[in-house]
C-alpha cells in the first residue's frame, strides 16, 4: 500500500498531464461514436507450484455505438487445458450516464456489464471472468480528471456460473459472489509539448486491482504498473505486470505480464 | 415601392453573401492527442468541412469550410459530443454586409438565426468574430453571467418561443444566441 501511494505522489509530483486509458481497466470515457476499436491482449503468467506458464491471448473488438454507449466483444484463447485453444469469451457493454466538463477538468460516471463463458475446470475460487470463468459482472466506474491528476475507481459486483461442459464451481454457492475493486491512476511522460498527432506519446500507469469474496471475505490486491505508447494518435502498444501484495483468495497464477496492441478507426461507420 | 424593392434586395443580399468562413472550437474534458484525433476525425467527417488544423496543446480546432458551405454550429458541437467530449468556446469568422444589428432582435445570416445578445445598433460589415454563447457552447457560469444581457425565454431554451414571434420566426425554430 505504501509502495503504491509513494508510486502514486512519483507519478504526479513532477507535473505533467494526465491520462485515463488504463491498462487493466477501462475509465468512465468511452469509445467515440461510430468508432471501432480492435485489441490484442497477451497475457503470461508462471503457474504456481509447477514449471509452466499460462498463455491466454485475447483478441477484442471495440464498438462506439453512440457518445454514451459502447460494446466489447472478446475471444479466450489459451494454453490451460493442456494445448492452445479457445477457452471462451465474453461481451461488454459501458454505459456513460454522467458526465461534466470544463477545460481542464471533468468526472465521469458509467455503468457496465459483462458476460462471459468459459469451457475450463476451475480450478481456483478467485472468479476470472477475462479466462477461467463464465459469469456475470455488472459494476460502476468513476474516472475524475482534474488538471494534471487522472485517477479512476471501480466497484463491480462478480458471479461465477459453472463453466459451459458441465464443468462446476466447486467453492459452494454461497462463495459463487465477489466485490472486485480498482483504483488507476496515469500520467502522460512524452512528449514534454504537443505539436502533432504523429508524436509518440509515452503514459505511465499504475493500477491497483483488487478481489474479496463475499462468502469467505478472502482477498487478492495486485498492484500493476505498465507503460503505454500511442502511435500516430490512433495505435497503442500497452506493456505491463502485474503482482500480488495481499493474496489469502487463492489463483493458479499470480504475477504476470501483459502486451496489448491495439488499433482505434475514427468514423468507421 | 422602390425603397421596398431596395430594402428586399438588400435583404436579399444579406441572406446570400453572409457566410461562416472559418471556426474556431475549444473542446473541454481531455488532455490525450488520441482523443483529440477523435475530435479532428469527427469533424472531419461533415461533408462541408474543408480542412481542421488542430491545436493539441490547447484543444482548440481551427475549422475551414468549403464555399458555399452552410454551416450549422450545433452540428459542429454534436461531432464533438459523438467523440466524447464539449465545446468550451465556439468563435465564428462571418463575412457580413451592413447588417445593423439591434438589441433583442433576430436576424438570418448565413442560414442560421442569430441573436445579438450585445447589440447596440452597430453596423455589421466585412469579417467579424462573434462567439456562440448558447447553452453547452459555454461554460455554466459563463451561460449564467450572459443572462443579464436579455430577459427574452430564447436565451434559456435556444428555440424561437412567445418572445420572439414578432420577428416572424416559426415558433420551434433554432436561434443562436451570439456575442460580438
Amino acid at each position: 500500500m505504501k509502495l503504491l501511494l509513494s508510486t502514486l505522489m512519483l507519478l504526479f509530483s513532477i507535473g505533467s498531464k494526465a491520462q485515463e486509458l488504463y491498462v487493466y481497466t477501462d475509465p468512465a470515457s468511452n469509445l467515440p461514436a461510430k468508432s471501432l476499436g480492435f485489441r490484442l491482449t497477451n497475457n503470461l503468467a508462471h503457474i504456481k507450484n509447477t514449471d509452466k506458464y499460462r498463455f491466454a491471448t485475447i483478441p477484442e473488438i471495440m464498438i462506439g455505438i453512440s457518445k454514451k454507449f459502447m460494446l466489447k466483444a472478446d475471444a479466450a484463447i489459451s494454453n490451460m487445458s493442456g494445448s492452445t485453444k479457445l477457452n471462451g469469451g465474453s461481451l461488454y457493454a459501458k454505459y456513460r450516464f454522467f458526465s461534466t466538463d470544463d477545460v481542464q477538468s471533468h468526472f465521469r460516471m458509467a455503468a457496465y456489464m459483462r458476460g462471459s463463458i468459459s469451457n475450463l475446470h476451475i480450478h481456483q475460487p478467485a472468479i476470472d471472468l477475462l479466462l477461467m470463468n463464465s459469469g456475470v459482472e455488472t459494476g460502476l466506474i468513476a474516472t475524475q480528471l482534474i488538471k494534471r491528476i487522472a485517477l479512476s475507481a471501480s466497484l463491480s459486483h462478480l458471479y461465477a456460473a459453472d463453466n459451459t461442459g458441465g464443468k462446476k464451481f466447486l467453492y459452494g454457492n454461497s462463495s459463487r459472489h465477489a466485490l472486485a475493486y480498482t483504483i488507476s491512476a496515469g500520467r502522460l511522460m512524452l512528449p514534454k509539448e504537443y505539436t502533432s498527432y504523429n508524436q509518440t506519446n509515452v503514459n505511465l500507469m499504475m493500477e491497483l486491482l483488487g478481489q474479496t469474496n463475499l462468502n469467505t471475505g478472502k482477498t487478492f490486491i495486485d498492484i500493476a504498473p505498465s507503460v503505454q505508447f500511442i502511435i500516430q494518435s490512433r495505435m497503442r502498444v500497452d506493456v505491463g505486470y502485474r503482482f500480488a501484495i495481499a493474496n489469502n483468495l487463492p489463483r493458479t497464477s499470480e504475477n504476470g505480464a501483459l502486451l496489448r496492441l491495439e488499433y482505434n478507426i475514427f468514423n468507421a461507420f | 415601392m422602390k425603397k421596398i424593392f431596395l430594402i428586399t434586395a438588400v435583404l436579399f443580399s444579406v441572406a446570400v453573401q453572409a457566410q461562416v468562413t472559418k471556426v474556431s472550437l475549444q473542446a473541454s474534458g481531455l488532455t490525450c492527442s488520441m482523443c483529440s484525433n477523435s475530435i479532428n476525425k469527427s469533424l472531419q467527417s461533415l461533408d462541408y468541412v474543408e480542412k481542421v488544423m488542430s491545436d493539441i496543446k490547447t484543444s482548440t480546432f481551427n475549422i475551414s469550410f468549403k464555399p458555399g458551405a452552410s454551416v450549422n454550429f450545433d452540428q459542429l458541437k454534436k461531432k464533438v459530443e459523438d467523440a466524447g467530449f464539449f465545446v468550451a468556446n465556439l468563435k465564428a469568422v462571418i463575412q457580413f454586409n451592413d447588417l445593423v444589428i439591434e438589441k433583442d432582435n433576430h436576424y438570418n445570416v448565413a442560414g442560421m438565426n442569430l441573436h445579438f445578445l450585445n447589440a447596440s445598433g452597430q453596423k455589421l460589415n466585412g469579417e467579424q468574430t462573434i462567439s456562440v454563447v448558447d447553452k453547452g457552447y459555454v461554460s455554466a457560469k459563463i451561460f449564467k453571467k450572459n443572462n443579464s444581457f436579455t430577459n427574452m425565454e430564447c436565451y434559456k431554451t435556444g428555440v424561437v418561443g412567445t418572445c420572439c414571434k414578432k420577428t416572424g420566426l416559426a415558433e420551434g425554430s433554432r436561434i443562436f444566441h451570439v456575442t460580438i
